[in-house]
């Protein structure tokens, strides 16, 4: 008889353990979302008619085993502080009258001077349609964020950046035609196509990984 | 030879749900009361360690300066008043003032800062006496600037994550064209040093053009000061604005032991039931007993070993309550905090409730105080039964 209660006192402890352990301060990763997405959708996306926000981490995805598949694809490693699995990736999931049109998706990249935050627009099949940065620092950083050198992004996707390597910045295809708006600066322009192949990767990541977010054209908005 | 603790036991395992209960409750009211008694030594330790961690309990600016950099970014990095440096001395001539630190903030327009710009924020400081005021602050990489003039920069946690800063990394003060090399990178602290940049005071002076301009001197006032007193002195200073956390800590207080009264009166009812239903469980613990105490007084049993015998099942219910009812607020310490949090306009950080040996000793005399005067009528009753009336009750029976 004794012994049937040792269960149930060991269960009370373990619940009354893990209760009084539990509950302790949680902080998260600080990751990249648009200054005033409510304004910034309607300029980034002409056309569009609302959006959803979704947003989405490598540990919650498979972990380790997405940052190394991504570190594969981009030839280098998510390395610093800053590149861990637990950073919030925000996708703006883009409507026009309920019918899904495209992705924006913003990340950060280590830049020679501060953070380079890097928004691409993509339609459904992942093109980019707009390049944007929306935050830089250093002397040079309003050259790239001029529209001139924007333009030279559009259009490409993730197949073209395949063939470029991030570390040597050589590679063939589009990618390497792109030109220096600030030759000064050559750090920056290399750390800017880095983060947009970056970029490019978790946005493949993330729609193939997640069901809510499955580039299946014609779906609508609930 | 069986003792009155063994036959007292023994009574209470005959009738297991009702001392279950009777358990229950008290052990329900022992762990009100841990709490709370544990919530109001918690809060006000941590309430003061607080107003300690932000290093200083008084900031001097010049009159109609912003003091936080929030305020500042609202009016969009303008507005900055200044101080000469020289009214730090007056004010570290204050008896009651134990130490201080200059600072002065300074804010430039980066326009390549999201769609229109924004503003990038610099706070100069010593590091000697910032760090030292600021105690709590760690480093997760690196350490403050070596030297009071060196071209370095400290960074807050959220200010090197946004700007994917380690050290060794380099800063660019925009508009200036001045680089900062990162020396160091503070671990959270959930304030907004968290957001600051910090740069050697003299350095951020010079890049300004601010020699021997403050905008703050943080003041740490000893621990026994009047503070509206200081205060008061420090208004004769000209041309100056006090803003003290001592006030705000103040308020806090009292709302907070509005908020304790209100607590303590649950508590007190809680206890109140628990005291009834020990009353209840023992007096008919004796009821039932009626013909049992008389033949136990037939053979011999005098009214006090009865009263003793009955008052011991009292205080054996009563010490086990409150003994399950401290080792429940031990193990649910951290949802009563949780709760707390929940419920409380404002709290501190760390530990909301705090209970010590001191608090568990108070309990468990409390409670079984509590429990032997709440038996104290059931073991009279029990001591006055008569013998022949309770055999000649079993016998009507």
């Amino acid at each position: 008889m004794r012994r049937g209660k040792i269960p149930f006192y060991a269960a009370l402890a373990a619940f009354l353990l893990i209760m009084g352990l539990s509950s302790g301060p949680a902080w998260s990763a600080v990751g990249c979302d648009l200054n005033d997405p409510d304004r910034d959708v309607k300029r980034l996306f002409p056309g569009s008619t609302g959006y959803t926000a979704v947003t989405l981490e490598m540990k919650k995805m498979g972990g380790n085993k997405i940052a190394a598949q991504i570190e594969a694809k981009l030839r280098d490693k998510l390395h610093g502080l800053y590149e861990t699995i637990d950073v919030p990736y925000t996708m703006y999931v883009i409507y026009a009258n309920k019918k899904k049109i495209g992705y924006i998706h913003g990340v950060n990249q280590k830049g020679r001077y501060g953070g380079i935050q890097i928004f691409l627009v993509l339609d459904l099949d992942e093109r980019i349609k707009k390049f944007y940065i929306q935050k830089m620092s250093g002397e040079y950083a309003g050259k790239f964020r001029d529209e001139e050198f924007a333009k030279q992004f559009i259009g490409l996707t993730l197949a073209d950046f395949e063939q470029y390597d991030v570390l040597s910045s050589k590679g063939t295809g589009k990618v390497p035609e792109i030109s220096n708006p600030a030759p000064e600066a050559a750090l920056d322009f290399r750390y800017i196509l880095r983060g947009t192949k970056k970029n490019l990767l978790f946005v493949n990541e993330f729609l193939r990984l997640s069901l809510e977010l499955s580039p299946k054209k014609g779906a609508s908005a609930k | 030879m069986i003792t009155k603790f063994q036959v007292a036991y023994k009574n209470l395992l005959r009738k297991k749900i009702r001392s279950l209960l009777t358990l229950i409750g008290i052990a329900l009211s022992a762990w009100v009361l841990v709490s709370l008694l544990g919530f109001n030594h918690g809060f006000e330790t941590a309430l003061n360690r607080d107003i300690d961690n932000m290093g200083f309990q008084m900031m001097i600016m010049a009159k109609g300066c912003p003091y936080e950099a929030a305020t500042m970014m609202l009016k969009g990095g303008t507005g900055l008043k200044y101080l000469p440096e020289s009214i730090g001395d007056a004010v570290r001539k204050e008896p009651d003032v134990e130490q201080i630190t200059p600072m002065l903030m300074q804010a430039v327009f980066d326009p390549n800062k999201g769609e229109n710009g924004g503003i990038a924020a610099y706070l100069g400081v010593e590091p000697i006496s910032y760090g030292a005021m600021k105690t709590f602050l760690k480093f997760r990489q690196g350490g403050w600037f070596k030297q009071g003039d060196a071209y370095e920069a400290v960074m807050g946690y959220e200010a090197a994550e946004l700007e994917q800063r380690e050290v060794g990394d380099m800063i660019l003060i925009p508009e200036k064209n001045v680089e900062l090399k990162v020396v160091g990178i503070l671990s959270r602290t959930g304030t907004q040093d968290d957001g600051t940049i910090f740069v050697p005071l003299r350095t951020l002076q010079k890049i300004f053009g601010k020699n021997d301009k403050l905008t703050t001197i943080g003041i740490k006032v000893r621990k026994d000061a009047d503070s509206s007193r200081v205060e008061t002195k420090f208004y004769e200073l000209p041309d100056v604005q006090v803003v003290s956390l001592a006030q705000v800590k103040q308020t806090i207080l009292s709302l907070v032991s509005t908020a304790k009264v209100l607590v303590l009166s649950i508590a007190i009812i809680a206890i109140i039931i628990a005291m009834v239903g020990v009353i209840n469980t023992i007096l008919m613990s004796v009821h039932e007993r009626f013909q049992e105490i008389g033949i136990m007084k037939t053979i011999g049993a005098m009214p006090g070993d009865i009263f003793q015998l009955v008052w011991i099942e009292t205080l054996l219910l009563c010490a086990t309550g409150g003994v399950l009812g401290v080792a429940l607020s031990l193990a649910l310490s951290r949802v009563t905090e949780v709760v707390i949090r929940n419920v409380l306009p404002y709290s501190p950080k760390g530990g909301l409730v705090l209970i010590d040996l001191n608090l568990v000793l108070f309990t468990l005399c409390a409670i079984s105080v509590i429990g032997l005067l709440s038996g104290l009528y059931p073991a009279w009753q029990a001591g006055r039964i008569r013998p022949l009336e309770a055999i000649r009750s079993g016998v009507n029976e």
